[in-house]
């Protein structure tokens, strides 16, 4: 109960743990022998699984276990360790007494009993239990005096205690379960509905608008875009989870600018690289470079591949569009600079070619360790 | 005589939008929407090329590849799929698949790839490419055939730059090769991705699930 002790005690010997914890209580009535015990098993026990599957008791085992807790009780009756029969006959018969109503394989004692068609030993068990309560309590009755003399009142109140513990424990126990599986069922509701909530936002919406679209470009674009989120979300890391690898950190800048900007780009990456400090500057030149090629090149879908090798990483962007002169076009230059600034200042180095009516491909390249 | 294609898609649009497509270029020979219909009537036809989707229900693209692979070695088989899962275009490949590409090809591009795949040649698209440079990354003892086991540099070369998006053409311009050279070396990576027996690859498959 406190530590579990006496149930995983029970699932070792396979008996049910309220007659476990009985005697325990018994025990303790009688020198505080149960509890030391109790502390010994526990400090034992203390790496045992906690899931053993409880097996079925055999008739010498449970023999052997009884004349185990008599001799016990003699041994402590001869040594004179016994405060007085009628203590210990009230302790021993009202603990066994619940332990045979809180046996778990029974479901409700109440129900066992008023229910004729429950048969068996469980109805035998409770009507055992119910015996032994109220035997337990007339030797209670008929040796009060006895009892308050022979220990301090403490005690009586501490047996109280106890025996209201060992009685509802596994009540409360049962409670307990059932209150953390409806707390799984509302978890799954709550995950069912986070689902609606996401599909709703995001793929309902896209079919109202590619419904709504009459422009074949907009609508294969709407549609692969949706795709590409849908994916992430199904397979990959979420964007609520934070990117943190260089291949996801790629994918989704190319989503975005492909949404933003409207041409496809395609994402191939090889290996793969956290994504860090160091990392962080590639994500914003490819950006970069993706922008100027979906703005500039005229192209009708850019290339974007990624490889990571073991001493560096490479990004390649590349377009077939129109290209520009590299040494006549404002606009090239302004790249060039922008991108190449970046790379730079990380440690890398950006290389961009460029051939008029060909294409452009810039090449970021960063030495990682 | 034109080519006789046959297309194997449960998609009925998507059917549609490829057979408009290669329609006048190529003998639509036949479609089917299911593996056992696919199978039985590609023996009975024997197109000269089948597209085939890599995702279908009973068993998907990789059971009409093998269906048809036994008996009739000589119909030639392009993967073409929506599917990102390394580890399926894969298998498609290794049962015989002579090239995979995205549904989002072009139109023209995707004639081409009909034309190569019939043409006896191999069809990388960038992310098979990227693919099969994944899988066949790192240093690798082999027992028992290292030739089949590693790429050469120049099979690398070409690889990224199909990765890179660039077309055969391009690809022979900036290698300085020609164009039969570098179908030469995609047919040898294709042989080799059929053919090894690289236990990374299995690895490497499952563990990639997206790309």
């Amino acid at each position: 109960m406190v530590a579990g002790v006496a149930g995983g005690l029970a699932d070792s010997l396979g008996v049910s743990d309220g007659f476990v914890r009985a005697a325990f209580v018994t025990l303790t009535m009688t020198a505080g022998l149960g509890v030391l015990l109790y502390l010994g098993f526990w400090l034992a026990a203390l790496d045992r699984v906690a899931d053993a599957e409880s097996e079925e008791v055999s008739g010498h085992q449970a023999i052997g276990l009884l004349l185990g807790f008599s001799g016990l009780m003699v041994l402590l009756f001869t040594l004179g360790l016994w405060p007085s029969n009628g203590l210990v006959v009230t302790v021993w018969a009202i603990s066994f007494g619940t332990a045979f109503l809180t046996d778990r394989n029974i479901p409700s004692p109440l129900a066992s009993l008023l229910d004729p068609s429950m048969e068996g030993p469980g109805r035998m068990r409770t009507l055992l239990g119910v015996g032994l309560l109220i035997g337990g309590l007339a030797v209670f009755a008929a040796n009060v005096g006895d009892i308050f003399n022979a220990g301090p009142v403490i005690l009586a109140v501490a047996l109280t205690g106890v025996g209201i513990l060992v009685a509802f424990g596994p009540w409360v126990t049962r409670l307990a379960k059932d209150l953390g599986s409806e707390r799984r069922e509302r978890i799954r509701q709550e995950e069912r509905a986070e689902m609606a909530a996401h599909l709703h936002d995001s793929v309902l919406q896209t079919l109202a608008l590619i419904q709504r679209s009459d422009d074949p470009g907009r609508m294969s674009m709407l549609a692969r875009h949706q795709e590409g989120e849908l994916r992430d979300w199904l397979f990959g890391s979420t964007p609520l989870e934070g990117v943190d690898l260089m291949s996801t950190a790629l994918r989704q800048a190319a989503a975005r600018i492909e949404e933003s900007h409207q041409v496809p780009i395609d994402v191939v990456s090889v290996g793969d690289h956290p994504l860090d400090e160091a990392t962080l500057p590639i994500v914003g030149a490819a950006s970069e470079a993706m922008v100027n090629a979906a703005k500039h090149s005229g192209a009708d879908r850019i290339s974007l591949y990624f490889e990571a090798q073991e001493t560096r990483l490479e990004v390649f962007i590349t377009d077939q569009g129109k290209g520009f002169d590299e040494s006549s076009s404002p606009e090239g230059l302004g790249i060039r600079n922008s991108i190449r600034k970046r790379m730079e200042n990380a440690g890398g180095s950006a290389s961009i070619e460029s051939i008029p009516g060909e294409g452009t491909e810039v090449v970021l390249t960063l030495a990682v360790s | 005589m034109s080519v006789k294609v046959y297309l194997v898609d449960d998609h009925r649009l998507f059917l549609a939008g490829v057979t408009a497509e290669l329609r006048e270029e190529f003998d639509i020979v036949g479609s089917a929407q299911d593996v056992d219909q696919a199978i039985e009537e590609i023996r009975g036809l024997l197109p000269d090329v089948v597209l085939v989707d890599v995702h279908m229900p009973d068993g998907g693209g990789i059971a009409v590849v093998e269906g048809v692979v036994s008996t009739n070695p000589d119909v030639k088989f392009l993967a073409l799929s929506v599917s990102d899962l390394a580890e399926d275009v894969i298998a498609m490949i290794r049962a015989g698949a002579r090239g995979y590409v995205t549904k989002t090809i072009e139109p023209a591009d995707l004639a081409d790839a009909v034309r190569r795949v019939d043409a006896g040649d191999a069809v990388f698209s960038p992310r098979l490419a990227g693919f099969v440079l994944d899988a066949f990354a790192g240093a690798m003892p082999s027992d028992d055939d290292p030739e089949l086991d590693q790429l050469t540099s120049r099979e690398k070369d070409v690889l990224r730059l199909i990765a890179r998006g660039f077309a055969y053409k391009q690809v022979a311009r900036k290698l300085n090769i020609s164009i039969k050279t570098v179908e030469t070396h995609v047919s040898s990576v294709l042989r080799k991705l059929q053919l090894t027996n690289r236990h990374e690859l299995a690895r490497w498959a499952s563990k990639r699930r997206i790309v």
